[in-house]
């Protein structure tokens, strides 16, 4: 009894404790942190999402992924292979030195001798020499054409070449970088502290070179779980939440304390067809062995994707957290072609198709994918679909753990995953994607299927060697269209991203590639 | 005693070097772990110098041949997904763990020994019915079901105490601790209590059955004809004689409580290592799983040590065959 009282005042006194925070401090809860705050160590989108605070790019990539000059003013090809950049002057890094060219060189050739097993090289792949001019100029030569190489540099992050020299082995990059010692940037706000999976605390950086921002101190908590982020934003823990799950977006919505932003996102699901005459998960109904690949015929692939019923999906398997698709890419990105519209629904038109090509009866495949990125009902809505043309679909969710080495290694038939085109242009999708299988040029690396059209192929090849922006956007939009229509992909859906937030406190500016910037967030009036 | 002692060590050894051979057999049957932490944009060039980078092209036998050698020299390797050493990794999380499931053992066995002793000795008073039937609550909601609803009813209806995260540390002995301070208590309170839960109800039933038990037994008739009044009865031979099970089970759970206290530490995103060890599975971070694999194993053989060790000074009749 004597407990219980004692208990009771306990409560009591929290309640006057609880919830005191800083009106000028911003807490965060983010869905995935990084795993270092070395910038050049992982090429996670949730790495650079944190690192983006602290350190700038010569190129940043504006909210709808545009190109934006940060450290650099501008960026101009003076021949197929050199790239020239003109640097800003007057940029301080956070313990009071200058920002020149020298930084911009050591950070790019530091790269190799600290990346870890996702790298950042892919970010400075092209490169093949810099060449200081003067301390704002810099020249990078590259190992063919590069139009894209400003695309790529949008993930290259500019460390001091003072405070960062004695850390940049792999065996004290971490330990550097993880203390705070190396951890000087030129970005708006200056590290305090961090731990693997725990807070990322940041200071405002007062001589930051772009203005300086409003919160005193942003702390970006790292919390995976989704039911527990959505009870520290009700609970009133913290400001703002990421990656509000599709569920929560209408209870959130009714909170009147609460906002709510949606906004289009860079990735999309899409379904995957294996080429290859054998493939290894497709048999006949009776479960015999077929004579051909089915998928290798492209009416197959146009009787599955006038069975999915694009709508249907979004509304149900999605939860309206995604709109209909009408290409591998989002609306944001370049070479998104408008022309384009989305798949026709037609079940009917599906089974005739089916029965012209010899499957009539349909057959039995395997769907793989990873069931804990994607969302819980969509593998088995498609599967339910396709049944609806007489396709047996056996649906087998499996880890990423197990998934992507297995579909690395050709085991799947029929595969399903989301790709966000982090670039923001489409020439990083579709030389990944559906380019052919060419290992010694880096393209088609993601296409392990047998895919190999050789109008993609010209297609792909031009666009990634035309240095004209308007040709190479017409190129892009043109091979965008032979996707939608030769079908080595469906997509299934265009993903939205949902933030939420105390409505009283602050407003945000939503990004396409799902950040979640202090930078971007403002005190609400 | 010290050759017991040494025995037990042996084992350990032993089984420490079997689940590491598992470990790296299990991750090298599910794949190559860059496959999963790469880009899928990067070229295969790049992927192939990563790969020898960290040694995974070559025969898994060699690869375990150069941990083991590593080991030896007393280092564990590095995590592939923070490029940190496994040691420091597991350190930085282990007080937070260690905390909470302390919290929820000491909770467990506060409150439920007491209460079970009660249920045991007047099997047929209400109390004693509702206390039993909410043990069996205790056992059969799921945990996560009851940490949601906690999070519901105290942090965000009420308000009265934080969602999640852990409060201000302060350093004892360089190691941060988060309940001496007053944050750090109120963080706690929610993820301790939903923890031990389920331990609690185990320990009054345990303790409610062994105490109906010895209350028939002639010991405690004899005592009350000695007129021994009930309370020290209660004290001085029914809580001696049931403590043999209720030490063993308390030692089992703080074992299994610290390694594997996942579902709480998700839910109350609490900074321990379950998440650690979730995160390593996912992205096959070996070195982690291994280390963390070690460390469990070792954990569980201390503790079981422990246990046997306080058989010893509760039972007079354990310590005969030890006796040479």
């Amino acid at each position: 009894m004597r407990k219980q009282i004692h208990a009771s005042l306990l409560g009591i006194a929290f309640l006057m404790t609880v919830a005191q925070t800083n009106a000028a401090d911003l807490v965060m809860a983010i869905k995935a942190g990084p795993a270092s705050m070395d910038p050049h160590f992982t090429a996670t989108a949730a790495n650079a999402d944190a690192v983006k605070h602290i350190f700038d790019t010569l190129i940043r990539s504006g909210n709808n992924l545009e190109l934006e000059p940060s450290l650099a003013l501008s960026w101009t090809a003076l021949d197929p292979t050199t790239w020239e950049f003109k640097l800003r002057k007057d940029v301080k890094f956070h313990d009071g030195s200058d920002f020149t060219a020298e930084d911009v060189k050591f950070s790019i050739e530091r790269i190799p001798s600290v990346t870890g097993p996702n790298p950042t090289t892919i970010f400075v792949r092209r490169v093949k020499a810099v060449e200081i001019i003067d301390p704002y100029t810099i020249r990078i030569k590259t190992d063919g054409p590069a139009p894209s190489l400003p695309n790529d540099f949008v993930r290259l992050f500019i460390v001091s070449h003072k405070a960062a020299a004695s850390y940049s082995t792999r065996d004290t990059a971490a330990q550097g970088f993880n203390s705070g010692k190396a951890t000087i940037g030129t970005g708006p706000y200056k590290f305090v502290s961090w731990a693997p999976t725990q807070d990322l605390v940041l200071q405002r950086f007062d001589g930051y070179w772009g203005g300086t921002e409003p919160w005193d101190r942003v702390i970006r908590k790292e919390i995976p779980n989704d039911a527990a982020r959505v009870a520290q934003l009700k609970a009133g823990q913290v400001d703002i939440i990421s990656k509000v799950p599709a569920s929560d977006v209408p209870v959130l919505e009714r909170d009147s304390s609460l906002a709510v932003v949606k906004n289009e996102s860079i990735y999309v699901s899409y379904l995957e067809f294996d080429f290859r005459e054998n493939s290894p998960q497709i048999v006949a109904k009776n479960g015999a062995k077929l004579d051909k690949n089915p998928l290798r015929d492209p009416r197959v692939r146009e009787a599955i994707d006038a069975a999915l019923d694009r709508e249907t999906i979004v509304a149900y398997a999605l939860e309206d957290l995604a709109i209909v698709p009408t290409q591998l890419v989002s609306s944001n990105i370049f070479g998104f072609n408008k022309a384009l519209t989305a798949p026709k629904y037609d079940v009917k038109h599906a089974k005739e198709l089916l029965k012209d090509a010899g499957y009539g009866d349909g057959f039995k495949i395997t769907l793989s994918y990873a069931n804990d990125r994607m969302p819980m009902e969509l593998g088995p809505t498609v599967a339910q679909m396709l049944s609806m043309i007489g396709i047996t679909v056996e649906v087998n969710g499996v880890p990423a753990a197990v998934y992507n080495p297995a579909r690395t290694r050709g085991e799947y038939s029929l595969n399903m995953a989301s790709w966000g085109t982090l670039t923001g242009e489409s020439n990083y999708t579709l030389s990944s994607l559906v380019h052919s299988y060419d290992p010694d040029h880096g393209l088609g690396t993601y296409n392990v299927r047998g895919y190999s059209n050789p109008d993609m192929d010209k297609l792909i090849k031009s666009a990634s060697d035309e240095m004209d922006t308007s040709t190479r956007r017409h190129l892009l939009e043109e091979a965008n269209s032979l996707v939608a229509s030769d079908r080595p992909e469906l997509a299934l859906a265009t993903l939205l991203s949902a933030w939420a937030m105390k409505k009283d406190k602050v407003v945000l500016t939503p990004r396409a590639d799902e950040d979640t910037l202090a930078m971007n967030i403002r005190p609400a009036k | 005693m010290v050759a017991f002692i040494v025995r037990r060590m042996w084992q350990a050894l032993l089984v420490i070097i079997v689940m590491s051979m598992l470990v790296f057999y299990g991750v090298f049957v599910i794949g190559n772990p860059i496959d999963v932490l790469i880009s899928p944009d990067a070229t295969q060039e790049i992927r192939q110098q990563i790969i020898t980078q960290y040694g995974l092209d070559l025969p898994i036998w060699q690869q375990y041949l150069h941990f083991m050698n590593a080991l030896i020299h007393g280092d564990l390797g590095r995590s592939f997904v923070y490029n940190m050493p496994v040691v420091e990794l597991i350190a930085s999380r282990f007080p937070a763990t260690m905390e909470l499931a302390t919290m929820a053992i000491l909770l467990a066995s506060a409150i439920g020994i007491p209460l079970g002793i009660y249920a045991g000795y007047r099997p047929n008073g209400w109390p004693s019915k509702a206390i039993m039937a909410a043990s069996i609550l205790g056992f059969s909601v799921p945990t996560f079901w009851i940490g949601l609803m906690m999070i519901m009813v105290f942090a965000v209806e009420l308000g009265v105490l934080p969602a999640g995260g852990r409060g201000e540390a302060v350093s004892i002995f360089g190691i941060p601790w988060s309940f001496p301070t007053a944050t750090g208590l109120q963080h706690l309170i929610l993820p301790a209590a939903n923890l031990s839960l389920f331990k609690m109800s185990m320990m009054i039933r345990l303790a409610a059955s062994g105490t109906r038990e010895i209350m028939l037994t002639d010991t405690i008739k004899f005592a009350r004809a000695a007129g021994i009044d009930e309370f020290t009865i209660l004290r001085r031979h029914v809580l001696r004689l049931i403590s043999i099970p209720l030490v063993t089970v308390f030692g089992l759970e703080l074992g299994s409580t610290i390694a594997f206290a996942v579902v709480t530490e998700t839910i109350f995103s609490w900074p321990g290592l379950g998440k650690l060890i979730i995160d390593s599975i996912t992205s096959l971070d070996r070195p982690v799983m291994i280390a963390y694999l070690m460390m469990v194993s070792l954990l569980f053989i201390t503790i079981n040590l422990a246990v046997d060790l306080a058989y010893a000074v509760l039972d007079p009749r354990m310590r005969q065959g030890d006796g040479k």
